[in-house]
């Protein structure tokens, strides 16, 4: 068997998708941890979701607030709301309007 | 008293590269190097890697993500997050029965780790470019002498150990920073070396040739979701543990999930890329299993300009690829068993360690035995570990609290509704389907008898075990009390 087009098309796309994910997971979540590490050092807390993320959370603790794990949701909730409201860096990407639309729960 | 104080310090890993590099060693094993490039090659090469990549995305990362969550979010070993998430009680014994598939896990990969130890150290003695030698019959010698393979067990259960026995950050994490990419860097060598043979084309045209008609095969499906699902280790505890030990801060569904899963089969396919040219280049066997490793490359290196040196690259990496396993599979048992007993990690190591490397014995001394319980647990013992985990989180604790409180916290990438499904009803389905699949398959065989007693005995067991220990929790707890004045 010859090395033909299809063969060597395959092995990019083989090679590209799996060390090319591998290697843009890699960089990324290294890259995000010396974020972390950094705002860290510089402001000793960072915002722990993403907009869409406590978006996401707000809304199961008004539509679940007697479920078991409610307390929990709702204080990891308002932690992230203080720290965002408290620091001047963070680690999502956070714009104003949206901070100041916030309020604990 | 020192025990207790002691353990109120849970240890963390000391970076997040040697949290990413504990997950992908741990994964990394045998199957990557002697199954999964023959696997691909014979069920359609490229076709087979599209149905890899898809069940890989639609199984692997979703489950690896609710796993590393769980541990994360609990803070425990095995057993104690499925104590916070059931309550206490039998349901806990669900959590024994992924610790039991463990701990018979190693009990025969130990000796295998064994054998490729055993060829490690050869090659560095350069038996097998030595003139006269012959591969078949060192294989057979090795694995006819009982007494050989229970030393080199012995010899792994202690390296082990010691490993274990510095704790996560000083032991585990120091090991892994540095054998993960010399694995790589090993295989990257072999591939170079590799194609750069005459007649190498021939190992690629086999393995990432493309047949799209096994697409339509249920035997690719079938051998592509083996490898995904067993090659990434999803379910058995080991991603739980590995992250029970994630800082405060840290992102579970990037790096647990998708770098876990892709960046472990990344592997798999550099060791096709590795070993297929050269096989193919000399006209070897292209085998699966002890055969490949053991048998066909050995008989390459003669063969090859500097084949004694790619020999020491071949089987040291291979051996480190087996080794980190070991210790990531031994830490569920480490790590679980400190957190319920009042013994120290080391206390508890030396007790686990030696408690595999009794099991282990039948195993090493026989290879078919060996043989057996890995049929067994590959085929059913593992896919009930897998349904105890994904199944307490699915429809006890449920995906979607788990994936609000833990997965999307601090996370590298967002997770949305779609992982719920997944996690609830895709996952499970699976493992009830493999189970049933490979009991059909193997009907009235001892092999299949084997795995009933498992899918049976294993969670009768533990659900007894854990009723009485909650029963005797209960009233010591009662009798805590203090009483009043009359």
């Amino acid at each position: 068997m010859a090395l033909t087009g299809p063969v060597l098309g395959m092995l990019a796309f083989t090679l590209l998708t799996f060390w090319g994910i591998a290697s843009w997971a890699l960089v990324r979540t290294l890259r995000q941890e010396g974020r972390k590490v950094e705002l860290l050092e510089h402001q000793d807390r960072i915002d722990t979701y993403s907009p869409q993320a406590l978006a996401e959370l707000r809304e199961w603790v008004e539509d679940n607030p007697d479920d078991p794990l409610a307390d929990q949701a709702r204080r990891q909730y308002n932690e992230c709301v203080d720290v965002l409201e408290e620091t001047d860096r963070h680690f999502y990407d956070w714009s104003r309007e949206e901070i100041e639309s916030l309020d604990r729960l | 008293m020192a025990n207790s104080e002691a353990k109120t310090a849970r240890a963390e890993w000391g970076t997040r590269f040697g949290f990413l590099m504990a997950m992908v060693g741990a994964m990394v094993g045998a199957g990557n190097i002697w199954r999964f490039p023959f696997v691909m090659g014979d069920n359609g090469g490229g076709a087979f890697i599209v149905a890899f990549l898809v069940l890989l995305f639609v199984l692997a990362v979703p489950g690896l993500m609710a796993e590393v969550a769980l541990g994360r979010y609990t803070n425990k070993g095995i057993v104690g997050a499925f104590r916070d998430v059931t309550g206490r009680g039998g349901m806990v014994g669900f959590g024994v029965v992924v610790l039991m598939v463990n701990i018979a896990l190693m009990s025969y990969y130990s000796p295998v780790i064994g054998w490729t130890l055993y060829y490690a150290v050869h090659s560095l003695l350069f038996t097998f470019t030595a003139p006269g030698f012959e591969a078949g019959a060192f294989m057979d010698d090795m694995f006819e002498n009982g007494l050989l393979v229970v030393g080199l067990h012995t010899v792994v259960m202690a390296a082990i150990a010691g490993v274990l026995a510095l704790g996560i950050r000083e032991g585990v994490e120091r090991i892994v920073v540095y054998a993960v990419p010399a694995l790589v860097i090993s295989l990257v060598v072999m591939t170079v070396r590799g194609l750069t043979l005459p007649g190498a084309s021939e190992g690629l045209a086999f393995t990432f040739g493309i047949q799209w008609e096994y697409l339509t095969y249920s035997d690719t499906w079938i051998a592509a979701l083996g490898q995904a699902l067993f090659s990434t280790g999803l379910g058995w505890g080991i991603a739980m543990t590995i992250g029970s030990y994630l800082r405060e801060y840290d992102d579970v569904p990037l790096g647990g999930g998708v770098f876990t899963a892709i960046g472990e089969s990344s592997v798999g396919i550099l060791a096709a890329l590795a070993i297929f040219p050269i096989v193919f280049a000399v006209g070897a066997e292209p085998n699966a299993g002890p055969g490949l490793a053991f048998v066909s490359l050995v008989q390459v290196f003669p063969e090859i300009p500097l084949g004694g040196l790619v020999g020491i690259l071949f089987f040291v990496g291979f051996f480190l690829a087996t080794f980190t396993s070991g210790l990531l599979i031994t830490e569920v048992g480490v790590t679980t068993v400190a957190e319920e007993t009042r013994f120290d990690r080391t206390q508890t190591v030396l007790g686990v360690c030696g408690g595999i490397w009794l099991l282990g014995i039948p195993s090493a001394y026989d290879v078919a035995i060996l043989d057996y319980l890995d049929f067994v647990f590959a085929n059913w013992g593992l896919p009930l570990a897998t349904l105890m985990i994904i199944g307490i989180i699915g429809w006890v604790m449920g995906p979607k609290r788990l994936r609000l409180l833990a997965v999307n916290q601090n996370a590298g990438i967002y997770v949305g509704r779609w992982w719920d499904p997944v996690i609830k009803y895709v996952i499970p389905a699976v493992m009830i389907f493999i189970m049933g699949y490979f009991a059909y398959d193997n009907f009235g065989t001892a092999e299949m008898y084997g795995g009933m007693a498992v899918l049976v005995g294993f969670p009768i067991i533990g659900y007894v075990l854990m009723s009485l220990v909650s029963r005797r929790d209960a009233r010591s707890e009662a009798t805590k009390v203090p009483g009043g004045d009359d």
